[in-house]
């Protein structure tokens, strides 16, 4: 048995080899085989001396008198796909909901419901995604908890994670803060995560070279925050139900309307050609690794060049702005200059043959 | 009824029972049945899709001819139009000038 | 993507429209009959684009629209089966039966599974020799040759435990149905261009001589509906009635004839019934009996459900164009994507949701106005 110890320490994995090659029902049951699973699975890659007192709760300092709190749930089938696993994508979304509120993310937490006959190396990899993740962005998982259930009651893995963060009292962006003129500003490609799934789904396999845009967006937050500042009146990201479902919260929230330009809207050609096989509209598809701002448009220039100044930000462009018109609809002008409304969709875009 | 998209045929297999393919549909790969195309079609071919089924060989020399007319049809208008505003402003005599 | 992307073109797509204005000394009426034709027209603005030459009237192009409330009802009881995986085009999945979708099915715990190809649902019927695995077989004879082939393959390889509930449509005579109607007001159609691609358009040439109506083949792009609606337009101020193709890159006048003909040893001309239309004779695709055992109507004795529409839908107006989806009482009110009455606002190219998704924005605008 090695020692335990972070990633950091070196290139021999730390994490130890089982002795069993599937999670139990025994290891959910709170008694030793339990308590083996934390050490050896989860200790070893989320190291930090919080958690390693495994106390019933963490104990923490922090700096600020208003904190944000998220906490989402993952069960995103199949469990790893093109550009992530379930992990990673557990502590991405999480991390970028706080950092929606303009708040800096301290602390996260995990729980587990763990499948009964889930490969334990399967879960190792899950487990060293979210480490690997937590640890770019300096954001330590400080409490967890693990509960196994029968075979064939959970597909697999299900993930929660709960995310706590500092709120900045000069930089708190809100829906209610979109005012007409302001720019729409889209931090990179849209579609990638949701075309990524689409493409492993049992009945719909198609090869494509795309991989899920899963990231961290921490990083763009803070170039935002400290390059165009009060500015940013509105963060999101858009996830389930794509930019469409986010703009359309955003506008019947702030009682303001948008009108999106169909000819700037980034989209990479597999992710077009994807939706044009399966019948799929871009604006609908979802992302976990990108942001929509609304930011004055005085400002908007600098915004862009404050997104594309990392990776994660490249594909940064303006796609629309906010007006007067129309309050609470979300609009499109067409390339052919016609104009329609995009709207919420009931539930989940279906493949069409028509 | 409608749900046809182009693609590029990037590999053809007739040793099966039924003849199939790959098409490339511009970084999207599937495959597709050529049954209804069999002899017809080669590597590096189009072909429009509907349900995993190629359905015909796109016509790459009519497509380019049409489409070559419907460009110089949108180009003709564009100096139209430049030549009805810059009658507007300057008068008709000027405008036939510039 | 090549051979798609470029028939977006906006600026030739706005040379196209001057065009259409200029040809036109009156307003005509045209019906596109293509549900896929109908969707692009009401997402890129097209008719408001050639509003002013032309009223686009849509028509009864849309399979899952027009799939009679039996059918629905047949495959909810096959998909409530213990032992049935049934699997369906996507845009099946949320048209409403008597009492409920294929989704609530799902959530009762049917196994109902979407396919992209005919030939997935024999795959699942080769990995799942336990279940019996029965396919929604919908469309119009663009889909046919596919269908076709599943089960022409489940026979060559005795796949039993695989069968097709059929819901198959023809164009010309739902075309033949409209024009015959005494309120008929449209003048000429743009057919639909996948249809034509498999099928060829002899078929519409006596249409377009015994009743004088230009028809011209036309694809799915922005650019190939303003050149088919300018080449109809053409057609319409010059006094001439032919069937003219627009879609050169796909459809020949001959179609497809290998398609054509596994069509023919598979399925036969049966009469059907058009949901909100009634039934049109010969203007369905049945098995013939030689494949009969692959038939899930038979197979699991489902000629008993007999079905009837709500009064307040009126599904079977707007299929003829004799309604626009905003003039039906029950449009965004009674009836809305979450809770349809019909299939037209259900479906992705039914006219009804394409009014609602995207054209609600013009109603909005026009109060203002």
């Amino acid at each position: 048995m090695s020692e335990s110890g972070s990633l950091a320490q070196g290139v021999n994995c730390p994490v130890p080899h089982s002795t069993y090659d599937r999670v139990q029902l025994g290891h959910g049951s709170g008694g030793k085989m339990s308590a083996a699973l934390v050490r050896e699975r989860f200790l070893p890659l989320f190291a930090n001396d919080t958690l390693a007192q495994l106390g019933d709760a963490a104990v923490v300092d922090v700096a600020a008198n208003r904190l944000a709190v998220s906490t989402d749930t993952f069960v995103v089938q199949p469990l790893e796909f093109p550009g992530g696993n379930i992990g990673s994508l557990a502590v991405h979304g999480t991390l970028n909901d706080v950092a929606m509120m303009g708040a800096r993310p301290r602390y996260l937490s995990a729980g587990f419901v763990l499948e009964e006959g889930l490969p334990i190396d399967l879960l190792d990899r899950i487990v060293e995604a979210m480490a690997s993740a937590a640890n770019e962005a300096g954001v330590p998982i400080i409490a967890g908890d693990t509960k196994v259930v029968e075979r064939g009651k959970a597909d697999g893995v299900f993930i929660n994670t709960t995310g706590i963060g500092e709120m900045d009292p000069g930089f708190a962006p809100a829906p209610e803060r979109a005012r007409a003129g302001d720019a729409v500003i889209v931090s990179g490609p849209i579609g990638r995560h949701g075309i990524a799934i689409m493409a492993v789904r049992e009945g719909l396999e198609f090869e494509v070279e795309i991989e899920s845009d899963s990231a961290n967006l921490c990083p763009l937050v803070e170039s935002l925050r400290e390059r165009v500042g009060g500015a940013v009146h509105v963060l999101r990201d858009p996830t389930r139900g794509g930019m469409a479902s986010a703009l359309n919260e955003i506008a019947a929230a702030a009682g303001v309307g948008v009108v999106l330009e169909e000819e700037r809207l980034p989209i990479p050609g597999p992710v077009l050609a994807a939706c044009e096989l399966l019948g799929f509209d871009p604006l609908y598809v979802a992302n976990e690794g990108i942001l929509v701002a609304f930011v004055e448009a005085a400002r908007a220039e600098d915004a862009v060049a404050a997104l594309q100044m990392h990776p994660v930000g490249e594909g940064a462009a303006v796609v629309g702005r906010v007006v007067d018109d129309h309050p609470g609809i979300v609009a499109l002008k067409t390339r052919i200059g016609g104009k329609r409304v995009v709207d919420m969709l009931p539930g989940d875009q279906l493949p069409r043959i028509c | 009824m409608c749900l046809g998209i182009p693609g590029r045929i990037v590999e053809i297999d007739r040793d099966g029972g039924l003849p199939m393919g790959i098409v490339d549909f511009g970084g999207v790969k599937r495959e597709v049945c050529l049954a209804y195309l069999a002899d017809e079609v080669a590597v590096g071919d189009y072909a429009i899709v509907h349900v995993g089924f190629a359905i015909s060989k796109v016509d790459e020399e009519e497509a380019k001819r049409t489409f070559e007319v419907l460009k110089e049809m949108s180009e003709l208008d564009e100096l139209e139009w430049m030549k009805e505003v810059a009658e507007k402003s300057l008068g008709p005599e000027q405008a036939d000038a510039s | 993507m090549k051979y798609l992307s470029e028939y977006r073109d906006g600026k030739i797509a706005r040379g196209l429209a001057d065009e259409i204005r200029r040809a036109a000394t009156q307003r005509w009426v045209l019906m596109e009959v293509c549900g896929g034709q109908t969707h692009t027209i009401v997402k890129q603005g097209i008719d408001e684009l050639v509003g002013e030459a032309v009223e686009m009237i849509h028509g009864p192009g849309c399979p899952v629209c027009v799939t009679p409330l039996e059918q629905i009802d047949r495959a909810m009881a096959l998909a409530s089966r213990p032992d049935v995986i049934f699997s369906s085009f996507g845009d099946m999945l949320r048209v409403p039966g008597s009492e409920c979708d294929l989704f609530q099915i799902r959530a009762r715990g049917g196994d109902v599974r979407v396919v992209y190809s005919p030939l997935d649902a024999l795959e699942l019927a080769r990995r799942h020799p336990e279940k019996q695995i029965v396919f929604f077989a919908v469309g119009f004879e663009t889909t046919a040759p596919a269908n076709a082939m599943a089960v022409w393959r489940a026979k060559e390889l005795g796949i039993e435990n695989f069968s097709v509930l059929v819901s198959h449509v023809t164009v010309p005579p739902a075309m033949v149905a409209l024009l015959e109607a005494p309120d008929n007001r449209v003048q000429g159609f743009l057919a639909a261009g996948h249809v034509c691609t498999v099928m060829g358009w002899t078929e519409y040439e006596p249409l377009a001589r015994q009743y004088h109506v230009p028809i011209v083949v036309t694809g799915f792009e922005p650019l190939d509906l303003l050149e088919g609606i300018l080449m109809a337009v053409r057609q319409l101020e010059q006094g001439r009635s032919e069937v003219e193709n627009q879609y050169v890159r796909s459809v020949k006048r001959e179609g497809n004839r290998p398609a054509q003909e596994l069509v023919q040893k598979v399925f036969q001309l049966v009469d059907r019934q058009w949901r909100g239309i009634g039934t049109i004779p010969a203007s369905g695709l049945g098995l013939r009996p030689e494949f009969a055992d692959f038939d899930a109507e038979i197979r699991f004795g489902l000629e008993g459900i007999t079905a009837e529409e709500p009064a307040e839908c009126r599904a079977g107006e707007v299929l003829r164009g004799m309604l626009k989806p905003n003039e039906c009482a029950a449009f965004g009110t009674l009836c809305t994507p979450e809770r349809p009455l019909g299939a037209p606002m259900v479906s992705s190219e039914g006219a009804c949701a394409a009014y609602f998704n995207y054209g609600r924005f013009r109603q909005a605008t026009r109060s203002e106005a």
